[in-house]
């Protein structure tokens, strides 16, 4: 096989999304924003290219049978016992994720592109869309726990900036923090997660650690094939991490109350992210490392209860939702539980396949999401009725106290944001705040002055007075 | 608490609760009440305040919505700039305001006029003392006076200053300064700017110099005039609820807790067959239904509304009604009877889309499917208190560390809040400052001021507030406007109005803005036809359900509640066909169903995404990249199981009374007689009938977009008003209709026949209906007329196109069509069309009269010919009856959605999230968002709707005497009114009560060949235009204003 050609090939994938945001991101920094047009026509070209590219390599791929093509960039850091290497993997699964993320980046680019015609803040939704369809990319393609990271912060970022697209309103605003917050706990376990692997293997990468490589009888492992390198325990403290990791990601339970609160942004943002990409990334994650799974059949059961739990959580919650977007979340959030169940059960095409499936088709939704009225009545033409609540029964097992019980219980999503904020925000506030009094009062010891005290929270009214004088 | 307990439920004669009730029905009037979504109702939102005065009213309604009643100033001046206002307006309408107060003298510098012309024409920039204080230390702003000083006095400014310094201000020159008088500190300060800019050489002072001085030495003035002035008046009014408050001394506000519950619990109740799973107990009504589902134990952990079930337990154990519990919640908190009605009014607008829209589904329960029972507003109320006194307590509790009883929280509040100054001393001195640049009041004239000027100068400043001069600069832009209209119409009008003789065709459309330009095209096209407006549901207010439809829809103003009910049937012959389309169509239909519900649940989501999920990027790709073709395919695929093309409508009722029994639909054969002729007297079409005569109902079809309705016929409420068309052209040709009228004196003559037929404004196509009916000898005719048609219709996608951005302007009739089509498919397309945006103005008469005006798509054009009328004004006064309303209910709306689109409309449509099948929030959770969105208004210009009618004032008196409604709006000012004398083209305006004419300033129009010789080319606002077939001694094409 060529090997210049797919080392070309695996560059382009990763510098047409990275020289968008470059363009985009210059000219904005600079104080030119680009024209819609030109935008719309860059972010075309950009994903484009990417995407023949991608389908390039799997062309290639198929054609030679290659199941692992590993590009590497170079490495940031090489000491002795460590290094940092930046590496793409072209693999049975970085392949159609990446192509899955360019073609529905790109339609949905095109969508937006007349969606957000004249909207104030154009230039910034494509900036942080483009920082999206690169994070999306050097996730998929990483072939390096540190490069996996890169990758992941990015979605993190750009995801939380376009909940808070909007910035002028308080909701968006305190949703996207909301989101940001969750999201730096799920890297904070990713990064931890990567740094306990260095610890055990001396490299974040992932071929050794999962054993993408010819075996002691010279036959080629790769994904799914492979087999991990580290023995149970480590398996467990790792994928437990990584499954903290991509809980947050992915929204999994306990996490869940994100997921609605993220559709802030305009319709496209929620589909692309919410809907098809940045929501399965926990369960691509969990993919990437399925190898690790194999040794460690507690992790297993782990993600197979999380993803079952989530799934029953968000199909129960979804029966309520009375708004499309946060129905279609819901509706989303029981799929990837059930693929990250699939994924605990050892099903992995079974759940990328599932994957693929689902996006397009919430995508699809998504962006068709506010001709609901006019699906509606059009069903309901065709029906020639109204539509029914398609579940006004209750089961005879269930009585009426404990029915509107539980759809009080699903109708406020099952407490999990208030709990989450009294069981683990508020005590870890409050340790902190300790923390926070007792070097108070520790340094007024030392100094002998008085205590500084603590700052003070100016506010100002958000009122906004009409009559302003003059 | 005990004493409350014992009023219970069965007290129904309380004064108290009686006074309560009444209370909140008033409050109720002051929502939105645009009704669901999908039947998009264009009211006035400040509707319950149309009995003040525009202003008094937009001022009131401003503070209750917290949103903006007019434009910010910045906007007006850059119509000042662009010259939609001129400054002749603003010296004319503050004459008028102030009359003769505007001569008098202030402070011996100026007069009131010109102060206050100066403070509309000119930018006063204010900020924080901070602000303030950097801006003049460290901008330019001591060293070169404003861009915005006219060049004279800015000459005169310095040289005047420079006298004085050289004559009265140096010491040195013995000048005969040596007279003693009392020393003032200013004079001190003066003395050493004059010492720092180098006293000794100050006759080689450069220009600069002496202009950086005059600014100084100005400003130091300002600063020690301010001394002498009283601080400002204490804060204005004090919030009435405890939760503003709070948001004022802790920035928290207790609605967003409050809200989020309530509006998530409102949804479910009101929802209309979303969730699958409905709310338990709705049945029982809004209060009782809240109370089971929050009352039980084990529940939502919030930590704000711990008491929550504890509390809803006790009232609902001492049998409290709705009613009961308001007044008890309001005793709590401590509001007085005499704050209640106020009180109940801001309560209730705290969760304004949503109590709106309770109270629209309970007082309209035809206009949705699912109703909610009489007394829902009453309970929800009942309800928001109670959470409201938890949230108010919570917050109080928390951040100010108040535990005392709620009553005495406001107090408590107010007391921390205390007094603020409104306005620093650099503040007002700033505001003086910039002023007297503009207006030449040079240093020495200020130096001479005594304390008293001092307070006489900052005391009429700060009385023409902000709002005050918003609303002048308003006036002044709409009476630019108002100028042109008048203009133009009184030009045009000099022509002799003279029907087309033996006209090829007749067509009737909806008096709504957008057919301007059609009617225009078509006049133009084809000289030989003729054309008339009324509103479109014809007279014909029914509820309809079409062949294919499951429901009942009403067909009329929202204003009116139909009588009758009318369905469209299959013909016999074709019955099978139907039947069996039908059964495809369930079929289709039920499949679709199962697999979005399906999709969105476990199991099935699993097998739809998992086998069918990819396939979904077929349609999503090619919808989003050739949206056009999907389109085609899609309709292709559909009509194969569409209803057969011949249907009827059931019009001829059987019974005497209407309803909805087989029996009881349509209309008796004299109510339809008097439909039919009504709407032909109405419009003056009672003699020179031609061959045919269409009746174009109107409607949009576009994709995507949950605001569709309200792009759709305002006089059907939001509906396409095609069955409407259809109706009247079928009461038309019956020959027994005719008959009865020509006893009533109105011939139709046999040839005649009329159509009806739909407007699809989206897309600028026709639909025709019953042409099965049409006779053989008309299909010539018919044939011709559809050429004609259809040129026009490509004609006017051309004008509409030219409003869009993203249509290139140098189009082909052919390409611009294109566009409009691809646009109404296109999924990411959030500006199908621009609805009745840019509405302004609305003339009632005879066509003849404006007919070749170029009007922009601008004017409501209603037809009614005054010299048929009755010496009571009968006609005129039908026609208005839902004219006014209906004109002035859609400006209105357009009016408040541009004007502030945040605070009184539904902001951008990106982040729409469609709730309970009625409306649309903003992301994930919010308030039902009233209005229209910013897409839909951006190229609004807000105007009040300025009526041009032909008639006299006697008239026009006689009918504001007798319609109550009308004469409100049109007293008061919630729409302009102006009349054109139906003998000559003298006009007179309608101000105060009094009629004064109308002083033409133009007596020429420009004349072009054709509509698009006049707007090609240009994307903004048009003036007039005359539009004539080219005359060879005069080129008439001119560039556009």
């Amino acid at each position: 096989m060529d090997d210049t050609l797919i080392r070309v090939l695996g560059v382009t994938v990763l510098a047409a999304p990275f020289a968008l945001v470059i363009v985009l991101g210059l000219a904005s920094l600079v104080g030119h924003p680009l024209s819609e047009r030109s935008i719309g026509r860059l972010v075309q070209t950009a994903i484009g290219l990417g995407l023949l590219a991608a389908l390039a390599i799997l062309g290639l791929m198929l054609s030679t049978g290659t199941r692992h093509v590993p590009v590497v960039l170079g490495s940031w850091v090489v000491i002795p016992d460590f290094h940092f290497s930046v590496k793409l993997d072209f693999d049975r699964l970085s392949v159609p994720f990446v192509v899955l993320s360019f073609a529905l980046c790109g339609t949905v680019g095109a969508f937006a592109n007349k969606y957000m015609h004249r909207e104030p803040g154009f230039n910034r939704f494509f900036v942080f869309y483009a920082i999206f369809v690169l994070g999306m990319v050097v996730t998929s393609l990483a072939g390096t726990i540190e490069t996996l990271f890169t990758g992941w912060e990015l979605v993190g970022l750009s995801s939380a900036l376009l909940i808070a697209f909007y910035q002028d309103r308080i909701a968006p605003v305190r949703n996207g923090l909301r989101v940001w917050v969750v999201y730096r706990v799920s890297d904070a376990a990713l990064l931890v997660a990567s740094v306990a692997l260095h610890h055990m293997t001396g490299e974040g990468d992932f071929d050794k650690l999962l054993g993408n490589m010819p075996d002691a009888s010279g036959v080629m492992h790769a994904w799914p094939d492979g087999l991990a390198h580290i023995n149970q325990s480590q398996a467990l403290i790792v994928g437990l991490l990584m499954l903290l990791a991509a809980a947050g990601k992915s929204a999994l339970v306990p996490f869940s109350g994100w997921l609605p609160r993220a559709m802030e942004g305009p319709t496209p943002s929620s589909a692309v992210f919410y809907g098809a990409l940045s929501v399965h990334l926990g369960a691509f994650l969990l993919l990437r490392v399925s190898p690790i799974l194999d040794v460690c059949p507690p992790l297993c059961v782990a993600i197979v209860s999380i993803g079952v739990l989530t799934a029953v959580f968000a199909a129960f919650t979804e029966r309520v939702q009375t708004d499309i977007k946060c129905a279609l979340s819901f509706a989303s959030l029981t799929q990837v539980g059930i693929i990250v169940a699939e994924i605990g059960l050892g099903f992995r095409y079974i759940a990328l396949v599932h994957i693929i499936g689902h996006a397009c088709l919430r995508t699809l939704q998504f962006v068709r999401a506010p001709t609901i009225l006019y699906d509606y009545r059009t069903i309901e033409n065709a029906i020639g009725t109204r539509l029914k609540h398609s579940s006004s029964n209750r089961p005879g097992w269930v009585s009426p106290r404990l029915a509107s019980w539980l759809y009080r219980l699903a109708l406020e999503r099952g407490y999990l944001d208030v709990m989450l904020g009294d069981y683990v925000v508020t005590p870890f506030v409050r340790v902190f705040r300790w923390f926070d009094a007792c070097e108070r009062a520790w340094t007024h010891m030392i100094s002998g002055g008085a205590p500084a005290p603590p700052p003070v929270q100016h506010g100002s009214p958000t009122i906004t007075a009409l009559e302003e004088l003059i | 608490m005990t004493q409350l307990d014992t009023v219970s439920a069965h007290d129904a004669v309380d004064p108290r609760h009686a006074d309560l009730e009444r209370a909140i029905k008033y409050a109720a009037e002051l929502l939105p009440l645009p009704g669901p979504i999908t039947a998009f109702a264009f009211l006035n939102t400040l509707q319950a305040l149309e009995d003040l005065t525009f202003d008094q009213g937009m001022r009131k309604g401003a503070r209750l919505y917290g949103a903006q009643p007019y434009l910010a100033e910045q906007q007006y001046r850059d119509k000042i700039t662009r010259g939609r206002i001129r400054v002749s307006d603003l010296e004319a309408t503050l004459a008028q305001e102030l009359g003769d107060d505007g001569r008098t003298e202030i402070a011996g510098l100026t007069t009131r006029f010109d102060l206050r012309l100066a403070m509309l024409q000119y930018p006063l920039r204010v900020g924080p003392p901070e602000e303030v204080r950097w801006f003049v230390l460290e901008t330019d702003a001591l060293k070169h006076m404003r861009a915005e000083t006219p060049l004279a006095v800015h000459e005169r400014f310095l040289e005047e200053t420079e006298r004085w310094a050289m004559r009265d201000l140096r010491t040195q020159s013995g000048n005969g300064r040596s007279r003693k008088r009392p020393y003032r500190r200013i004079e001190k300060l003066v003395g050493e700017i004059l010492e720092s800019f180098g006293e000794a050489n100050i006759e080689d002072w450069s220009e600069a110099t002496w202009e950086s001085f005059s600014l100084q030495t100005l400003w130091s003035i300002c600063l020690e005039g301010m001394q002498a002035v009283a601080a400002p008046a204490p804060p204005r009014r004090m919030a009435l609820r405890h939760r503003d408050l709070l948001l004022q001394t802790t920035t928290v506000d207790s609605d967003a807790l409050v809200n989020e519950l309530l509006g998530r619990f409102c949804a479910a109740f009101t929802d209309q067959g979303f969730a699958r799973w409905p709310l338990p107990g709705r049945e029982l009504g809004f209060f009782k239904a809240f109370c089971e589902l929050y009352r039980q134990p084990g529940g939502p952990p919030w930590p704000w509304a711990r008491g929550l079930a504890a509390e809803l337990a006790r009232i609902e154990d001492s049998g409290q009604d709705a009613l009961a519990s308001i007044a008890e919640s309001l005793e709590l908190l401590g509001v007085s009877p005499y704050e209640q009605d106020d009180f109940v009014a801001a309560a209730l607008l705290g969760l304004r889309g949503w109590a709106g829209m309770i109270w629209h589904m309970e007082t309209r329960g035809d206009r949705v499917p699912v109703p909610v029972p009489p007394g829902t507003l009453v309970e929800f109320l009942a309800v928001r208190l109670i959470l409201e006194r938890l949230a108010i307590a919570y917050v109080a509790r928390q951040t100010i560390g108040y535990d005392g009883p709620l009553d005495e929280l406001r107090d408590v509040a107010r007391g921390m809040i205390g007094r603020q100054p409104t306005a620093s001393t650099e503040q007002r001195a700033f505001v003086v400052f910039q002023l007297a640049q503009v207006l030449g009041w040079c240093p020495p004239a200020l130096f001479r001021l005594s304390n008293e000027e001092w307070w006489a100068l900052v005391r009429e400043i700060e009385l023409f507030q902000n709002l005050d001069r918003r609303y002048i600069l308003h006036q002044a832009f709409e009476r630019r406007y108002r100028i042109q209209v008048l203009d133009a119409i009184g030009v045009h009008a000099r022509k002799t109005p003279e029907r087309v003789k033996n006209p090829r065709f007749q067509a009737c459309f909806c008096l709504d803005a957008r057919e301007e330009s059609f009617r225009r095209h078509l006049e133009e096209i084809a000289p030989e036809v003729e054309t008339f407006g009324l509103p479109g549901f014809f007279g014909v207010a029914m509820y309809f359900r079409g062949a294919a439809d499951a429901n009942f829809v009403a067909l009329c103003p929202v204003v009116i509640k139909p009588q009758h009910w009318v369905v469209e049937d299959v013909v016999y012959t074709l019955e099978d066909t139907h039947r069996r389309r039908a059964m495809t169509r369930r079929a289709v239909g039920t499949a679709s169903h199962q697999v979005h519900v399906g999709s969105r649940s476990m199991a099935g989501g699993v097998l739809v995404t998992s086998t069918l999920g990819v396939l979904a990027s077929i349609p999503l790709v090619a919808r989003v990249l050739f949206p056009r073709l999907t389109a085609r395919i899609r309709r292709t695929a559909s009509s194969l199981f569409q209803t057969p093309p011949v249907t009827r409508l059931r019009l001829e009722r059987q019974t005497q009374q209407p309803g909805t029994g087989e029996d009881q639909i349509g209309y008796s054969l004299e109510e339809m007689a008097n439909i039919g002729e009504r709407m032909l007297r109405d419009i003056g079409l009672t003699s020179n009938f031609s061959r045919l005569v269409f009746f174009f109902g109107h409607g949009s079809f576009c994709l995507n977009n949950p605001h569709r309705s309200a792009y759709d016929c305002g006089a059907c409420s939001g509906t396409p008003g095609g069955p409407n068309g259809r109706a009247l052209a079928y009461i038309l040709n019956d020959f027994r209709v005719r008959d009865i009228l020509a006893r009533r004196g109105l011939v139709i003559p046999a040839e005649t026949r009329f159509i009806g037929g739909l407007h699809n404004t989206a897309v600028d196509s026709i639909t025709f209906l019953d042409l099965d009916l049409l006779p053989k000898s008309h299909l010539h005719d018919f044939e011709a007329a559809l050429a004609t048609l259809k040129e026009t219709c490509e004609r006017n996608s051309h004008e509409r196109c030219r409003r869009f951005e993203s249509a290139p302007l140098n189009m082909t009739f052919e390409a611009a069509h294109r566009h409009a089509e691809e646009r109404s498919e296109d999924l990411a397309q959030t500006r199908p069309e621009f609805g009745n945006a840019s509405n302004a103005v609305c003339f009632v008469g005879r066509r003849e009269r404006t007919r070749g005006l170029y009007m922009d798509r601008r004017t409501f054009l209603t037809s009614y010919d005054p010299k048929q009328d009755d010496a009571e004004h009968t006609i005129l006064a039908r026609i208005l009856a839902p004219a006014v309303p209906v004109c002035e209910g859609i400006n209105m709306q357009y009016y408040l959605s541009y004007v502030d689109n945040r605070g009184w409309a539904c902001g951008t449509k990106l982040p729409h999230n469609v709730t309970s099948l009625l409306g649309v929030m903003d992301g994930a959770a919010s308030d039902l968002r009233p209005g229209l969105p910013w897409q839909s208004v951006e190229i609004h210009e807000p105007l009040r709707l300025l009526f041009v009618i032909e008639s006299t004032p006697e008239a026009m008196n006689s009918i504001m005497d007798r319609n109550e409604l009308i004469g409100k709006i049109l007293r008061n000012g919630w729409a302009q009114l102006a009349v054109l004398d139906p003998d000559s083209n003298e006009i007179k305006i309608y101000r105060n009560g009094t009629w004064e004419k109308h002083q033409p300033q133009q007596t020429e129009l420009p004349t072009v060949a054709s509509s698009t010789d006049w707007y090609r080319g240009w994307r903004g606002h048009l003036g007039f235009a005359v539009i004539e077939k080219p005359d060879p001694h005069r080129n008439g094409s001119e560039i556009a204003e």
